[in-house]
């Protein structure tokens, strides 16, 4: 089923004899699978409003991402949080679209300083389980009139509504861009420079840590975004505050740039490999020893160790009991991105919590009809 | 400003709830002497007041979740305060309430500067968290005007914002965790030194939720390095729309400052006069910072200037040091004091789409002529969030009212223009009774549906935010 | 605020006063956040705010004080810190003073309140029974345990250990300038100071006419009244500074003076104020007069030339005493002199905090004097100083009861560092430190 307006979204929601599974482009399938009746917001986009001077975009839920951006490129503005396109890695095909990226508040390298798609949302208008048409928030930044649903909304996988239109606050892309390298860091150091890097006044966009590709070396990556003076001048004092380090070299071709973020935000070391990928959200400092704790798995690092991606081969004695165990003592949680959809893939949570959801839940899908049992904790170890 | 009527019932238990508070907190914690419950019968918006049935003062998580048991066992609103610094009313009681206050728990629990966070006890002043790590070099962003005083339970409960937030956001996107104590003394773990919420983005929820869900004890907050430098540039210009103009142009450039701040003639005279900061008397002025190292502020101001000079400024002075910085920045800061020197006033804080400055601008000046009322002008200019600041006599009969009504209209113009009902201060009681206006029943029953879930007793702090009627059968359910 | 006092009430000076200071307070708050009692206490009530509105309420409504709001202004330290603050320029001091006045005449303490109230009105501001009574106080220290009421204990307990001989420089004489004469000033020798510390005096004396200052010491001068007018007995302090006033009137009248200097900052507060005290009285033009050329040493000094010193090497942690930097608005100067002195200048965090000492405060409120106390010490210590210099005598001697650190009055140094002897405080550090417990400030002292 695929709408071509918010009413008429809202009279299949209320009409609805059965699940139903919503979609924006296909591209994401998180969380448990299901069977359901399939309910698109394609037909729900366009532009509805751009003014680069407010820094404000409105656009229906459905719009391509790719549409967006481009856009935004036509006046040198961006999605600063840069999502990642999850096809690579979960092997989709489809058109990301902004109601997707929203509902599942996807981010990309640059959250650790811009923030994620929740810290740019606006406002939202969407229809809940009941059929109703809500709005909440508005088109401009500073809004505290009443709950904000939009955060609510964010992270929430279409299971309390589904989104109809979104107001994002978009910002100036830069002119330049610089990355800096260094190979052959341990893990431990890696983090360590990393949060170095991000406690300074440099202003770092992505901190990342690759492991070594077929016999390679592992990586270690600092972004940093401005004017080319601008750039140049804190690349040099980065240098010198990780010399202690070795040495990273800088690189300022905006291709390779942009080609190095995109592999990392796209988890692309991972993409066509066999084996279970988990999205941990840990303390930075803390990462490593959960890495340690969980042998014969493999680790992408982003967000100065934020997060981590972790590869979980088959037959690795790491499963969910272990990454759970390696996390809950030190703070932070565990999702199975890609792996045996018809199991709970959400990170377990505290009754107390639990309970809130559940309610959340009742209360605006009382019926229990939208993308049911996606996001099912798995269980509380 | 209608409220709710007090309860009889409560009313007369109050011996009894006095007795069983005082069993579980320490002693000195629970004032219930009508002459001392007086002093927290409102915030800072004096006039509305109504002295609660008794004040407890817990502090530690512990009692509070103690404390609210009990009153959620007898029926009793609670009405949490921080520092009582809102301009919305956001702590003002019933009679038949109990004011929780927070002030007794403000210790620094732990600073993570490796992870960049710091948990702090929730009563603890929003620049007394900057205080504690400054001499590392740290600062927390979110910095409302009443920074000094106002606590961080406040700022959570009201999703605070202030001057710097065009550049590190408001307290949503700086909190990462919270302690949280809800009305039946459950406590809970939100979050923590991690970015990403597990499940449902709770904190998202919880904060601007004007501390109706929770009492939030304990909160983890980003901390960030301070950046090498910081310089204003001060651009007059002989008109507002000029001065709407040029901001709309510097962001267009692509210069992110980290604050954009406007003032108008009647506030830059006030404020000159108070503070001698050097203000040109011109028509509107605009306070531009950027940070950085030196080479950095000077290849960003000197594009500002460039734009600025498109448009001809009357005025158009770079700070040249440290004590120049201070002296703008002062004159900015002492609005609201300096005005309070010359008159009564209330503070208002509407959002609007920074194209439609304009056009409100001279529509406040039309309905300040029709109301008798004058008007001066500051406001956050690069995010369209406004202060207008309706100047009157208090002890005036019929002043108040004739004020309440104009700050209406121009809310209602802020709303009509695409923006909204407030940008910082939040609804309290104060834009109430305007919800509606942005808002649709579907809107407010949704936010309605929320609170159910958190408190479904409707106690904690009933009577703001939403409209009276609008939340009648939920409150007397 | 909006107020609500009838015509008549407003036709009442004080009443007209307090009318106008209290519109000017919006009630923001933002004097909580720099109030020592309110960062003990947590309680709205022991805030500037707080009292303010306690105080109106009792003024409106013409009320006899109640137990309650005595309480909590008697719990006010007037140290004026949320004068600093306020952005709206509400007088707190003048309200409080006013309020004190009003529960003086219409409160009637509790027997042993008064009693107590009574002996330190009659003691402290006269150097002779004070010395009398710090001896006494000496003997007695050992049955300490015995007295019954922690303010008596209190008592005991600031007793310094060291009680200097009579200073016969503290009498009506004039010393002059050494070389030529540039300035003639009259100096306040005061009164609890000359029994506690001769030192301070006789360092001010020497190091105004070493810069070429002639010093009188006027015939009649004595007390200034701070500590009788913070308790609310106007009658008295008004008298003693009547007494001040025509002292140096006749100065100013005989052979002229450029100031009248205040080496005890809690004075020269009061001293400022005198044409505000006896405004609507006889003695208002003198006592005007008297208040404009009432100076601090440190604000004299910044007016002669004081000589350049080399660097000493000694750290100097200075403590801002609260009528020096909130009551006379007087920040820089002290910090500059002992800067340009040649001493390393230290300052302690949340700087613009009590020490707790306020007059007669350590004494009536011991538990919350001994954690702001507690709380500055900490602070000065964590710069590890060589010394600690304040320009008050409370605080040195409340600082100097908790600390191993020499603590001394600023003009004691910069005596040294311009040709005087070694402060005698140098080498007398101060009863040996007990463990600190961490009480932080979470805890709250157990109230009456």
């Amino acid at each position: 089923m695929t709408p071509e307006t918010e009413e008429e979204l809202a009279g299949i929601i209320k009409g609805a004899d059965g699940p139903l599974r919503i979609e924006g482009g296909g591209t994401r399938p998180l969380g448990r699978s299901s069977n359901a009746a399939r309910l698109s917001t394609a037909r729900l986009r366009g532009i509805t409003l751009y003014e680069p001077g407010a820094l404000t975009l409105v656009a229906g839920a459905g719009t391509p991402l790719a549409e967006i951006a481009e856009a935004l490129a036509a006046e040198d503005q961006r999605l600063a949080f840069e999502p990642m396109d999850h096809r690579g890695l979960l092997g989709t095909e489809g058109v990301p679209t902004l109601g997707g990226v929203v509902a599942a508040n996807v981010s990309g390298p640059r959250r650790i300083q811009a923030g994620a798609a929740r810290d740019f949302l606006l406002g939202v208008r969407f229809v809940d389980g009941q059929g109703r048409i809500i709005r909440n928030g508005g088109r401009v930044m500073k809004n505290v009139t009443g709950y904000d649903l939009v955060k609510l909304m964010a992270g929430s996988y279409g299971t309390l509504g589904v989104l109809t239109e979104v107001a994002l606050k978009v910002l100036p892309a830069p002119r330049c861009t610089g990355v800096l390298r260094l190979e052959g860091l341990h893990d431990a150091d890696a983090i360590d420079a990393l949060c170095r890097a991000l406690g300074s006044p440099y202003e770092v966009t992505g901190a990342a840590h690759l492991p070594p590709n077929e016999g390679g070396a592992p990586v270690t990556l600092i972004r940093l975004e401005g004017s080319e003076a601008s750039v140049a001048y804190r690349a040099a004092e980065m240098q010198a505050l990780l010399a202690g380090f070795g040495a990273f070299t800088l690189d300022t071709d905006p291709e390779r740039c942009a080609a190095d973020w995109a592999h990392v935000r796209d988890v692309a070391p991972f993409q066509g490999r066999a084996g279970d990928v988990w999205r941990l959200s840990v303390t930075p400092s803390h990462a490593p020893a959960i890495v340690a704790d969980l042998p014969g798995t493999e680790a992408i690092y982003d967000w100065g160790g934020g997060l981590i991606w972790l590869l979980v081969p088959e037959g690795a004695g790491a499963g969910a009991p272990e990454i759970h165990a390696a996390v809950a003592t030190r703070g932070g949680h565990a999702m199975r991105i890609r792996g045996d959809r018809s199991r709970a893939m959400f990170p377990p949570l505290a009754a107390t919590v639990a309970a809130l959801q559940d309610g959340l839940r009742r209360k605006f899908d009382p019926r229990g009809i939208l993308n049911p049992g996606l996001m099912t904790p798995m269980e509380t170890p | 400003m209608q409220m709710p009527e007090p309860n009889p019932a409560i009313l007369s238990r109050k011996a009894d709830l006095v007795a069983r508070l005082r069993k579980v907190l320490p002693e000195g914690a629970v004032i219930d002497d009508v002459a001392e419950t007086r002093a927290y019968e409102c915030d800072a918006l004096t006039a509305y007041k109504c002295p609660p049935m008794a004040v407890i003062l817990p502090g530690s998580t512990e009692e509070v979740s103690r404390a609210l048991a009990i009153c959620h066992e007898m029926g009793v609103p609670v009405v949490p305060r921080g520092s009582g610094t809102s301009l919305a009313g956001g702590a003002l009681p019933t009679a038949d309430s109990v004011i929780l206050g927070v002030a007794r728990m403000a210790e620094v629990i732990e600073t993570d500067y490796t992870n960049r966070v710091i948990r702090v006890q929730t009563g603890r002043t929003n620049l007394s968290v900057t205080g504690a790590v400054e001499e590392e070099g740290f600062f927390y962003a979110p910095d409302p005007s009443s920074q000094l005083a106002c606590a961080i339970a406040g700022n959570i409960a009201m999703n605070s914002g202030g001057a710097h937030c065009l550049k590190y956001g408001v307290t949503t996107n700086n909190l990462l965790g919270v302690t949280l104590v809800q009305m039946d003394g459950t406590v809970m773990e939100l979050g923590g030194a991690h970015l990403d919420a597990a499940g449902y983005d709770l904190l998202g929820l919880i904060c601007g939720s004007e501390g109706q869900l929770g009492v939030v004890t304990e909160a983890t907050l980003r901390i960030l390095r301070k950046p090498e430098g910081a310089r204003p540039v001060l651009i007059g210009f002989d008109s507002s729309e000029v001065a709407g103009a040029c901001v709309s142009d510097i962001i267009k450039a692509g210069v992110l400052p980290v604050a954009i701040e406007f003032m108008d003639r009647p506030c830059i005279r006030a404020c000159e006069a108070f503070a001698h900061a050097g203000y040109p008397d011109c028509e509107a002025l605009l306070i531009v910072e950027v940070e950085g190292s030196d080479a950095e502020i000077d290849e960003q101001l000197g594009l500002i200037e460039a734009i600025a000079r498109r448009h001809d400024p009357v005025e158009l002075r770079q700070s040249r040091s440290a004590e120049e910085s201070a002296a703008i920045w002062k004159g900015r800061k002492s609005a609201f004091g300096a005005m309070g020197q010359i008159n009564d006033y209330m503070c208002l804080d509407g959002t609007i789409p920074i194209s439609q400055l304009p056009h409100v601008l001279r529509r406040i000046g039309e309905m300040s002529k029709e109301y008798g009322l004058g008007v001066a002008n500051v406001f956050h200019a690069g995010d369209g969030n406004m202060h207008p600041l309706i100047l009157y006599d208090a002890n005036k009969p019929g002043d108040l009212e004739l004020c309440e009504e104009f700050g209406a209209e121009i809310l209602k113009l802020c709303v009509e223009v695409g923006g909204c009902l407030t940008g910082e201060h939040g609804v309290g009681i104060e834009k109430r009774d305007l919800m509606a206006y942005q808002y649709g029943p579907d809107d407010l029953a949704a936010q309605m549906d929320v609170k159910d879930v958190f408190d479904p007793g409707w106690l904690l702090n009933p009577a703001k935010v939403f409209p009276l009627d609008a939340s009648d059968a939920r409150r007397i359910a | 605020m909006k107020t609500e006092f009838t015509a008549e009430q407003l036709a009442d000076p004080k009443i007209a006063r307090a009318n106008e200071i209290l519109r000017s307070c919006v009630h923001c708050g933002f004097c909580t956040a720099t109030c020592p009692t309110y960062q003990v206490l947590g309680d709205e009530l022991d805030s500037p705010r707080g009292r303010i509105y306690l105080i109106k309420d009792m003024l409106e409504n013409d009320r006899d004080p109640d137990e309650k709001t005595v309480l909590h202004i008697d719990r006010c330290l007037s140290c004026l810190a949320c004068m600093t603050t306020c952005p709206s320029g509400v007088h707190y001091m003048h309200l409080v003073d006013q309020a004190r006045e009003y529960i003086e005449a219409r409160y009637r303490r509790p027997l042993g309140d008064r009693a107590l109230r009574w002996v330190l009105a009659r003691i402290l501001p006269y150097p002779g029974r004070f010395r009398l009574a710090l001896l006494g106080a000496k003997i007695g220290r050992p049955f300490r345990g015995l007295m019954p009421d922690p303010r008596l204990r209190a008592m005991l307990d600031m007793a310094p250990k060291r009680i200097p001989p009579v200073s016969r420089n503290d009498d009506p004489q004039t010393f002059p300038a050494q070389g030529e004469r540039r300035k003639r000033v009259a100096l306040m020798t005061g009164c609890a100071q000359r029994a506690l510390n001769t030192d301070i005096n006789d360092a001010t004396i020497r190091l105004l006419t070493r810069l070429g200052c002639e010093v009188v010491v006027a015939e009649g001068a004595g007390c200034c009244g701070a500590l009788t007018h913070h308790m609310g007995k106007t009658a008295e302090s008004h008298a003693t500074a009547a007494k001040n006033i025509t002292a140096w009137t006749r100065e100013i009248d005989g052979e002229g003076l450029d100031a009248v200097v205040i080496n005890t900052s809690g004075c020269g507060t009061t001293v400022k104020d005198y044409g505000h005290m006896f405004r609507s009285g006889p003695l208002a033009d003198d006592a005007a007069r008297v208040s404009a050329i009432a100076m601090d040493i440190s604000e004299l000094l910044m007016k002669l030339d004081v000589p350049e010193g080399a660097d000493t090497g000694l750290v100097v942690a200075y403590h801002a005493a609260c009528s020096l930097q909130h009551g006379q608005q007087i920040k820089t100067f002290p910090k500059d002199l002992l800067k340009r002195a040649g001493f390393r200048v230290v300052e302690p965090a949340d700087s613009h905090l009590c020490c707790g000492s306020a007059g007669t405060y350590n004494l009536m409120q011991p538990a919350i004097s001994k954690q702001l106390k507690d709380r500055k010490i900490r602070t000065l210590e964590a710069k590890t100083p060589d010394v600690i210099a304040a320009g008050n005598i409370g605080c040195m001697m409340q600082i100097g009861s908790g600390t191993t650190v020499p603590v001394m009055h600023t003009v004691e140094l910069l005596d040294w560092a311009t040709g005087g002897p070694k402060p005698p405080a140098m080498d007398q550090a101060g009863p040996r430190l007990p463990a600190m417990a961490a009480d932080g400030n979470s805890g709250v002292p157990v109230l009456r």
